[in-house]
């Protein structure tokens, strides 16, 4: 029964990481890539490795967000200038 | 199989589950909702894990999900500014009651800590996640519509 | 060689690689079994030297070596950012504007820099005793930093935030860790050998010997080089602009 929560942890990684492939705009992918972040935290610390989840938590719910984000404005912002020109 | 796990195990797959099929579907103003709900979600099922293997240094992932969860938020809401003005989301109603939920998680395992040191921490964790969602959810309703450009 | 040549190169080699992880995985112990020989090891030799955590006393002492490979890799990642994200020829920079975030969020920002701060340096300093260590107390004592970003605007981020001084600081934790592993040969055993300083009593902040000071020399890489990466990227997406026709 104790392994209940180790299968709705792998299922929850799995749906997540599914949707993440599955979306195609940049910027819903990141935040589905934050939700995934969480969910993966949760199954590392499930199986007993709060130190691997520290490491997620730390990387994956404001730093990896901030630089996905970071580069889809500045790719974006080059194409309205690209469009401001013609 | 104690109480504590079984709590844990319910919250994570009914809350995150849910937070997950917000972030899947529907409209942007939707999907940065569910997001920052996943966080206020989270941080109370990692609570209650490390209340339900009896490892009080696993507060820890609580303590640092409710600090940077969050600011994640704040970023979406940030760059995610121009967009999110045209159609603001209104969630006031889910993100109190999500609230309320870590509040009553937080209450139910300070009672069973009772008074110590771990307990002063579990309520450091409780009122950062609270006031961290209350904050995001503002930003995310027009807290960021004086910013242009930077 | 052919195309078709290479084909089977690869596929003996791929079939190969497939029959040794199968022959590996029948042999793996089962899931939560009670048997794990390498970890029985581990945490008998990281007890041997009171280090409460045996993760940290993996990364930090029986393997503290891939440690210092893992470091280079964040090193010359962020090197290679800093050289490919620079400011060229045909980009000029403009002023960020300033921004006029709503009060909560605004002093919600500047509450909660500190308590992160604060974090950081608790996980870095807990290492030894508690899940978490260098890398994860300095990601959050970095990300902490940029809620500076979120909550005013970028030349307030600017103001606290000479990177020249943190590139320093990066190359000087790095140099740390490398200097406390030399201090071992010094010793008169070997390269990042934890024989150095006593052991301490267990359980406390200056137990594990020379794993505290290495997760601090680890902890300032990850924060300097974290911050340095977000600088590059805030630079082109705020401040750097292509020159264009108008």
């Amino acid at each position: 029964m104790a392994d209940a929560v180790i299968v709705v942890a792998l299922l929850l990684v799995a749906a997540s990481a599914t949707v993440a492939v599955a979306t195609r705009d940049p910027m819903r992918q990141a935040l589905v890539l934050a939700v995934l972040g969480v969910v993966l935290a949760v199954l590392f610390t499930v199986l007993q490795a709060p130190d691997v989840g520290l490491s997620q938590l730390a990387v994956g719910s404001a730093l990896t967000p901030l630089l996905l984000m970071l580069a889809v404005r500045k790719i974006r912002r080059r194409g309205r200038e690209k469009e401001g020109e013609r | 199989m104690n109480g504590w796990l079984l709590a844990a195990t319910v919250s994570l797959a009914g809350g995150l589950g849910a937070a997950l099929w917000g972030v899947a579907t529907g409209p942007l103003r939707r999907r940065v909702v569910a997001q920052n709900l996943s966080t206020a979600l989270a941080c109370p099922g990692l609570l209650l894990l490390s209340q339900a293997y009896g490892r009080p240094s696993y507060v820890d992932l609580g303590l640092v999900l409710a600090l940077l969860g969050p600011v994640g938020t704040l970023v979406f809401a940030r760059l995610l500014a121009d967009e999110l003005a045209e159609d603001p989301p209104r969630a006031w109603g889910l993100t109190w009651t999500v609230a309320g939920l870590g509040a009553a998680a937080v209450t139910a395992l300070c009672v069973a800590t009772g008074p110590s040191r771990a307990m002063v921490k579990l309520l450091v964790v409780g009122a950062l996640l609270i006031s961290g969602n209350v904050i995001a959810s503002r930003a995310l309703s027009g807290g960021f519509r004086g910013v242009r450009g930077g | 060689m052919t195309r078709r040549a290479r084909l089977w190169v690869l596929l003996t080699g791929g079939a190969g690689l497939a029959v040794l992880l199968v022959a590996a995985c029948l042999r793996l112990p089962h899931f939560g079994g009670d048997r794990h020989p390498y970890g029985d090891r581990a945490v008998h030799a990281s007890l041997a030297r009171r280090t409460a955590n045996t993760i940290s006393s993996v990364n930090f002492d029986q393997r503290a070596f891939d440690t210092l490979g893992e470091m280079t890799i964040l090193f010359a990642a962020v090197l290679g950012c800093v050289v490919l994200l620079r400011q060229t020829q045909d980009e000029r920079r403009a002023r960020p504007e300033p921004a006029d975030v709503a009060r909560p969020v605004r002093r919600y920002a500047l509450l909660v820099l500190p308590v992160a701060l604060l974090t950081g340096l608790y996980i870095v300093a807990h290492g030894q005793l508690s899940p978490g260590g260098g890398f994860q107390g300095g990601v959050v004592a970095a990300t902490a930093l940029h809620l500076l970003y979120l909550g005013a605007d970028y030349a307030a981020l600017e103001r606290v935030r000479p990177v020249g001084r943190y590139e320093v600081g990066d190359a000087l934790a790095s140099s740390a860790y490398v200097v406390t592993g030399i201090a071992g040969l010094i010793g008169g055993t070997a390269f990042l050998a934890n024989t150095l300083l006593p052991y301490g009593t267990f359980n406390t902040l200056s137990s594990g010997g020379t794993v505290p000071l290495l997760n601090a020399a680890i902890g300032m890489e990850v924060a300097c080089a974290v911050v340095v990466l977000l600088a590059r990227f805030l630079d082109q997406a705020v401040e750097i602009e292509e020159e264009s026709g108008r």
